[in-house]
């Protein structure tokens, strides 16, 4: 492929030379006599000259030539697939499409490009914030999709989570097949409605007990709205599409410290209320209780 | 509906009035905004003496559930509490024959209502017939619903604006239910049990 463009690059340089010079030929004959043939001899300066040129004009045409016979014929008509039909296109606006369909080909190539070299450098260098370790037997079973995962696996995960924190209660519903809702209900404290996409948590709204249901409204209550804006901090803070299972299960250890939302002290000001409010945030690795404004 | 918890404030030597003004610059000055009036009445039925064995019924309203009316009824060894809609007064009324009303028993708290972040807070001028009586703050955490579990929280919100005459220990009437479901009943538990103590002090302030 590269050598066929350097042999064409080449051949269409030749013509390009084979081309100015043959001009050569026409202005000189255009011109006839000149001045600057002086006055003895002159046909005989003319002729040489033009004899000169035409010399130059055969090597150039055999070079041509030579470069031509160079080019491997391409196999067949170019197939340009569905883009063939913007051609008959009659439109005049429209017959600019071509030209902005290939440049948006080229952009898709060099995203593609660049992105595949991206991939390659952060492979390398992991800007993970959290504090998990990354050991090579867990990497093993790396997922390479975590939002198109069959909805037994999401349900194995599920009960894990339910078995591994008795105060916390599930309840299921599955509004669209693959995308579990679950209501998780910690303790007499709050409920979490969590979305999930696939196996990664993509919504989470927290309410009392005795609010509805419906995962788009805020609770009415101040503390519940700090706290899902917290959640939504944590779901984040959590995320990683390499171990989507890990992410779910240390998001729910995390949601799972709310359990004393009410009952204990911030941490550092050792107050239940700051603002009129308990303290709602939960340190991501340490789960102490901090008020927003002391953490 | 939360925790809610009633509080007895002392007036000492000042008058109705001038304790709700001051406790009103308080709260304010926490960044409360009132949202209206609210009102607590109790009425007292007992029954005829051809019924035989005395008992009595209190007849509640509170306006945040405007459209219940709460009845207790004591027998003497037991106390059935009963939320019914607002028909239940003309039922008592039929039965005028059978419960007769102590018309000097009548009962009121009203006064502002605030609301500060998650916390409503109501400062009650208590009124028996009519005659000032004292003054009852009631301070309801809305988002919980478990004594046990803001009572410390709600500790600190009652001493940060009534200050130390704030028990260190939760009220008496919550010994038992600490870690049950708050319910409306119990409110009004609570402000019968205040009503009965006002009732029975003597003329004026109740210290």
């Amino acid at each position: 492929m590269e050598r066929d463009i350097e042999q064409l690059n080449s051949a269409l340089n030749s013509v390009k030379v084979l081309r100015s010079n043959v001009r050569r030929i026409f202005d000189s004959v255009s011109n006839g006599l000149r001045a600057d043939h002086g006055d003895d001899g002159k046909e005989n300066k003319f002729i040489t000259e033009l004899q000169e040129i035409l010399t130059t004009v055969n090597t150039n045409l055999r070079d041509v030539e030579g470069s031509v016979a160079n080019l491997t014929t391409p196999g067949g008509p170019f197939s340009l697939g569905n883009t063939t039909y913007l051609s008959q296109e009659t439109t005049l606006e429209r017959q600019a499409l071509y030209g902005q369909l290939v440049n948006s080909y080229k952009w898709t190539d060099k995203i593609r490009e660049y992105s595949a070299l991206a991939g390659n450098i952060l492979a390398a260098n992991s800007f993970n914030k959290s504090y998990k370790t990354f050991s090579t037997t867990k990497r093993r079973k790396t997922q390479t999709s975590n939002h198109n995962v069959s909805p037994e696996v999401i349900e194995n995960i599920i009960t894990n989570v339910d078995r591994l924190f008795p105060d916390i209660t599930l309840t299921t519903s599955r509004p669209f097949v693959a995308n579990p809702l679950i209501q998780a209900s910690l303790g007499r404290v709050l409920r979490g409605h969590i979305a999930f996409k696939g196996l990664m948590i993509e919504w989470v709204v927290v309410k009392a007990h005795g609010e509805s249901t419906d995962i788009w409204t805020e609770s009415r209550y101040k503390v519940f709205r700090k706290v899902t804006e917290n959640c939504h901090a944590a779901m984040c803070h959590f995320h990683s599409p390499m171990m989507p299972e890990l992410a779910v299960r240390s998001f729910m250890h995390w949601f799972h410290s709310y359990q004393n939302l009410f009952s204990v002290p911030c941490k550092r000001c050792g107050n239940h209320l700051h603002n009129n409010l308990p303290p709602t945030w939960r340190d991501l690795r340490t789960l102490e209780p901090y008020h927003e404004e002391c953490k | 509906m939360g925790v809610t918890i009633l509080h007895q404030f002392p007036v000492e030597n000042r008058t109705g009035p001038a304790v709700i003004e001051l406790l009103t610059k308080r709260i304010a000055a926490l960044g409360a905004v009132q949202h209206g009036q609210f009102l607590v009445d109790c009425e007292t039925y007992s029954s005829v003496p051809q019924l035989g064995h005395q008992r009595t019924v209190h007849v509640l309203h509170n306006s945040e559930q405007p459209a219940t009316v709460f009845s207790l009824l004591e027998t003497g060894t037991k106390t059935i509490p009963l939320a019914t809609d607002g028909l239940f007064d003309l039922l008592m009324m039929k039965m005028s024959s059978f419960y007769t009303s102590k018309k000097q028993t009548k009962a009121e708290s009203k006064g502002p209502r605030f609301e500060i972040g998650d916390f409503c807070v109501k400062l009650g001028t208590v009124t028996v017939s009519s005659n000032f009586k004292g003054i009852l703050v009631e301070v309801e955490y809305r988002p919980c619903i478990v004594p046990q579990m803001c009572w410390e929280l709600m500790k600190e919100f009652l001493q940060g604006f009534l200050g130390s005459s704030v028990l260190s220990n939760p009220p008496v009437y919550f010994q038992n239910k600490m870690n049950d479901v708050y319910t409306p009943i119990d409110t009004i538990h609570q402000y019968l049990e205040h009503f009965t103590i006002f009732r029975k002090s003597p003329a004026g302030i109740r210290t």
